[in-house]
């Protein structure tokens, strides 16, 4: 359990978040970036329409060099993903997926956007009939019934742990879990089947789903299969704190110049606020959104 | 995101004289305080009322105060949207999807 109160936490470390993190430090606020860097879009790409870099770059060195410079303005980083966000008496509350939890005056998301959904026969079909992106909204529809989840991450490992307490069964399919392993004792030592090595082929079921085909053969009889990809989404980690969605799309963040969301000390940069999807728009806003969150914790601090 | 006074909130009780026996078509939105997505697609559920609520009821059900309604129309996951006509399902859509998807979804009973 942490007790200490950061003045701005930031959750992503892509170039948004980096930047961001850059930014608010420099002006010496305490600053916190939670996330893993393989995960952001960037680290698998190069660039080459970054101004000033006249050679394609690649993501990854990009991304290592924004934390080194992040870090040597003491900036901390903390490796896991966040799976529960709390807005109270002006000061935000973080859980981490080893169950650690964080305050901060200020919240910066900066979370990227990820595909969810697994593109396999019967997925679409089945979709509110026993398929589902949110264990959070739907395991209470699934009480005494057999369940899978499916992906690789701490959604998908926290998704299970929480499905114990609703339905009779739950397996998790993964091809291989990449969680802290204080999550993955949790999970190992629940009663969580762990199917690992294989991912699902098909979901089965004409009007609602009987079961899913793994791609290595096995059928599982269920109810319901929870596609869980990566980690949470802003939908569901952002959305209880009463941050406003563009109505057009219901997937990114609504953010005025400063990076403010409707919900004061709480701001969004990079790709979570929609196109276009570059490093130059997610850096700016990152930029801003630094400033922006450490002068109002400034603020805060100071009242 | 709390919905102006002309989103009508229905339950187990009132869901058949509200909804199944009303006199115009009736989109349902079956959602609970807990679910992000949910409180993602209300602002757009809102404006989708201010233009087409005249023709149609829009109405919202909590799935944790009326269990038996969701059951009744095997709801597995929220938001549900229902789309009814003469008590009978039109259509339903699931997920926090787009306005626009929404808004063809809702011309289903004009």
């Amino acid at each position: 359990m942490h007790q200490d109160l950061y003045d701005v936490a930031i959750i992503g470390c892509g170039p948004a978040g980096l930047q961001a993190a850059i930014h608010a430090a420099s002006k010496k606020a305490e600053v916190i970036v939670f996330g893993r860097a393989r995960k952001s879009g960037l680290y698998k790409a190069h660039i080459a329409n970054f101004c000033c870099y006249e050679r394609p770059i690649s993501g990854k060195d990009l991304l290592e060099a924004g934390r080194k410079q992040a870090e040597s303005f003491d900036a901390v980083f903390v490796e896991e993903d966040i799976i529960e966000t709390k807005n109270e008496n002006n000061l935000f509350s973080l859980v981490t997926e080893s169950g650690d939890t964080f305050t901060s005056r200020t919240l910066v998301l900066c979370l990227g956007v990820t595909r969810k959904k697994l593109r396999v026969k019967g997925e679409k079909e089945l979709v509110g009939r026993g398929v589902s992106y949110c264990v959070d909204c739907d395991a209470n529809f699934y009480k005494d019934l057999d369940v899978a989840v499916v992906g690789n991450e701490s959604a998908a490992a926290i998704g299970a742990v929480t499905l114990l307490s609703y339905a009779k069964t739950v397996y998790l399919i993964c091809r291989k879990l990449m969680t802290t392993d204080t999550l993955y004792e949790k999970l190992k030592n629940s009663n969580v089947k762990i199917i690992e090595d294989t991912w699902v082929k098909e979901v089965i079921g004409t009007n609602e789903v009987e079961g899913v085909l793994l791609k290595n053969g096995e059928t599982l009889k269920v109810n319901g299969i929870f596609v869980e990809r990566g980690a949470k989404s802003a939908l569901e980690l952002a959305a209880n704190l009463g941050v406003l969605f563009d109505t057009e799309a219901v997937s990114f963040i609504e953010v005025n110049k400063k990076q403010e969301t409707n919900i004061p000390g709480l701001y969004a940069a990079g790709d979570i606020t929609g196109q276009p999807w570059q490093i130059a728009k997610a850096v700016g806003e990152g930029c801003v959104a630094g400033i922006e969150a450490a002068e109002y914790a400034k603020k805060l601090a100071g009242a | 995101m709390a919905m102006g006074q002309s989103v009508l909130d229905v339950d187990d009780n009132n869901f058949e004289s509200e909804i199944l026996k009303a006199d115009k078509p009736a989109l349902v939105d079956f959602w609970a305080p807990w679910c992000g997505p949910c409180k993602a697609i209300g602002p757009a559920i809102k404006e989708l009322e201010e233009t087409y609520g005249n023709s149609i009821i829009f109405a919202r059900c909590n799935v944790d105060n009326s269990p038996n309604t969701p059951t009744q129309y095997s709801i597995r996951a929220i938001p549900t949207l229902i789309l009814f006509q003469d008590g009978k399902v039109v259509d339903q859509v699931v997920g926090a999807v787009p306005k626009s998807h929404l808004e063809e979804f809702v011309k289903k009973v004009l």
